[in-house]
């Protein structure tokens, strides 16, 4: 070893071992699985917008404990978070990015026996491909991307993700700020695969991504706000987006979302349990707490995606009345395209696009 | 008392600037020198790749309007903070404390705050739009947001105290009968200005503009909340990269060429006044 590979890794490895920067390899932890019982406060990590405030309230009173709730606006800031040694007791990570917190293991195991309601979740989730015997994780909620929009403004769309680039929309359309979301949505446009790596359908779907942003006012993960408040006609968004944006909207009938007939993702997150929690007793009792029927049918008629736990079906019925498209199955989930982790060279392409896109 | 009992104080304030500056820049350096691996975190390596793809011409442009829109907000915190600075100081009275602490409060509020609350204000369907339309001066939505014109006018918004702090501080320190003594030369109070006042506060102006530029170069929240999608900077780059793209070692590179090409800025300022000074 030359020397200054040598002091490069000393120093490093003094990083590491005072926990800043990010750690490079799986650590294995033994870490037992906890009955669900008030171990302390709870701080929860999740998206904004995300959780019925009056739910975690009534969780709070009910065990006279207080649930402080933070916020990221991306999966690789969670990651980032998490990774630079930040503790929280239950974060909401996607499916792929459950996939990658196992292998770095850094979720607690999570056993469902100890759940009194964990009879409720439909079958779909008892294995499913992102965590092995969900032996970790508990699923929370199930989206779809499409396009919501001012049908006041702009009328009838498509349904196809043409509609991201029409001229009576210009200057007046947004693009999830997401490399995933945005290039996704290109590939499918092109009839690639949601997932495509190959350099020559990135090129084109690059091409795609340089056309729309000719129509775009901006990139944008807050679709709410920017229906409600005029600035967008046309938002690339997720299904729950249309449905907050309506609660907040004088006139919500003006507020409509399309899913596309090239194909779109879909997708479902998750309730998981950090390894290094400091209260995984008092977290593993609020997913109890949010697999309740009555208390889950709550959440979804506050956040707008449909949760899959039996008995919450008629409260997202009632959404979906108004807009059969924000409708989101496990039968889609099971054929649909998902988002999923990418080889280390195609995340590298990825990345390049969007970039080059955005710059 | 001695140099060496005067030279002790050094050590907090240092030992500050090595925990919170230099090891934090080490690290960075290490980050960038390290590579992306599969699980988005990194390995620590010896790899310069990440500089050559961070000095790829595809970002000049980017670097260019950060440097643009700084240089815009500088003049603009200048031609606002200036005024005002000059009022303060010269007739605010007893109230100047009072007036300052009314020009620092909102910056007691978090800049992202702020930031959205201009969002809700601009909106095409904002409140401002709202009492345009209703009154009758446009019958159109003005589009305030998603703008350029918006960037700048957010990072104006962010940064001006720090133009007009040191401004202030210039101005207070000046003495009155300067000013007297120019008119009593029979300047008008144009070249009394310019001659006497402007020139002794020229060091506050420079520090206003190195402490506005510097920061708004590297902002991000501003183009991220209030721009439109040909308004990228370079911080909104590195941001990308760090929490968008899981690429460390690119932001870190980043990171550092922007830091050295802003090194080489107050290198040139720190000349610039030093060589005034010795002049003066």
């Amino acid at each position: 070893m030359r020397r200054r590979e040598f002091l490069l890794g000393g120093a490093a490895l003094a990083l590491a071992g005072c926990g800043v920067g990010p750690q490079s390899a799986p650590k294995p932890v033994a870490v037992k699985v906890v009955p669900p019982k008030i171990d302390g406060d709870l701080l929860i990590f999740n998206w904004t917008e995300y959780m019925n405030p009056k739910v975690i309230r009534r969780f709070e009173k009910h065990y006279g404990v207080q649930v402080t709730v933070s916020n990221f606006d991306s999966m690789p800031a969670m990651m980032a978070k998490l990774r630079s040694g930040n503790r929280y007791d239950l974060i909401f990570p996607t499916a792929d990015y459950v996939n990658r917190l196992n292998r770095l293991a850094m979720l607690r195991p999570l056993d469902r026996g100890v759940l009194k309601n964990s009879g409720g979740i439909y079958d779909f989730f008892d294995d499913p491909w992102y965590d092995k015997d969900s032996a970790h994780t508990v699923p929370y909620g199930m989206y779809t991307t499409g396009i919501a929009w001012r049908a006041d403004k702009v009328g009838e769309l498509s349904e196809s993700w043409g509609d991201l680039a029409l001229d009576r929309a210009k200057g007046h359309t947004f693009m999830l700020d997401d490399f995933q979301e945005g290039i996704g949505q290109a590939n499918l446009f092109n009839g690639f695969d949601l997932n495509t790596t190959a350099p020559d359908e990135l090129e084109k779907s690059k091409q795609t991504l340089e056309h729309e942003k000719d129509f775009l006012r901006g990139y944008s993960t807050n679709p709410a706000p920017n229906l409600v408040n005029g600035s967008a006609w046309v938002h690339h968004a997720w299904n729950g987006d249309v449905v907050n944006a309506r609660n907040q909207s004088k006139q919500p009938e003006n507020l409509r979302f399309q899913t596309c007939k090239e194909g779109i993702p879909v997708g479902s997150d998750c309730m998981a349990i950090p390894a290094n929690a400091r209260h995984p007793g008092t977290a593993t009792l609020f997913i109890d707490w949010m697999l309740d029927p009555e208390t889950a049918s709550e959440n979804v008629s506050w956040f707008g995606y449909p949760m899959p736990i039996k008995g919450t079906e008629a409260a997202f019925a009632e959404l979906a009345a108004d807009d059969p498209a924000i409708q989101i199955t496990t039968e889609q989930l099971a054929n649909g395209s998902q988002f999923r982790e990418l080889p280390p060279d195609g995340k590298v392409a990825w990345d390049r696009v969007w970039t080059e896109v955005k710059a | 008392m001695t140099d060496a009992f005067w030279r002790r104080f050094i050590f907090p304030g240092g030992l500050w600037l090595l925990f919170f500056f230099v090891v934090p820049i080490g690290i960075a350096v290490l980050i960038s020198l390290g590579e992306n691996n599969e699980f988005g975190g990194v390995t620590y390596g010896w790899h310069s790749e990440h500089y050559g793809d961070a000095l790829d011409p595809l970002f000049a442009p980017v670097l260019l309007r950060s440097v643009g829109y700084a240089a815009a907000t500088a003049a603009i915190c200048l031609l606002i903070g200036y005024p005002v600075a000059y009022c303060i100081a010269r007739y605010g009275g007893r109230r100047r404390n009072l007036l300052i602490g009314l020009i620092m409060a909102p910056f007691l509020i978090n800049y992202l705050v702020r930031t959205y609350a201009w969002v809700a204000l601009l909106a095409d369907e904002g409140l401002v739009n709202s009492v345009i339309t209703d009154s009758g001066i446009t019958s159109d939505p003005v589009q305030f947001l998603n703008t350029p014109w918006a960037v700048v006018g957010g990072l104006v918004y962010g940064y001006l105290g720090f133009m007009i702090l040191p401004i202030y501080a210039s101005l207070e320190r000046m003495n009155p009968a300067l000013i007297e003594a120019g008119k009593d030369l029979y300047g008008t109070p144009r070249q009394t200005f310019w001659h006497v006042t402007w020139p002794q506060t020229l060091p506050g102006v420079l520090a206003g503009t190195v402490l506005v530029f510097l920061p708004a170069v590297g902002d991000f929240v501003s183009a991220q909340l209030l721009g439109g999608p040909d308004t990228y900077m370079v911080g909104n780059l590195i941001q990308q990269q760090f929490f968008g793209a899981d690429n460390w070692p690119f932001g870190a590179a980043l990171t550092i060429c922007l830091m050295v090409f802003l090194g080489l800025f107050v290198f040139l300022y720190l000349r610039a006044t030093g060589r005034r000074e010795a002049l003066a």
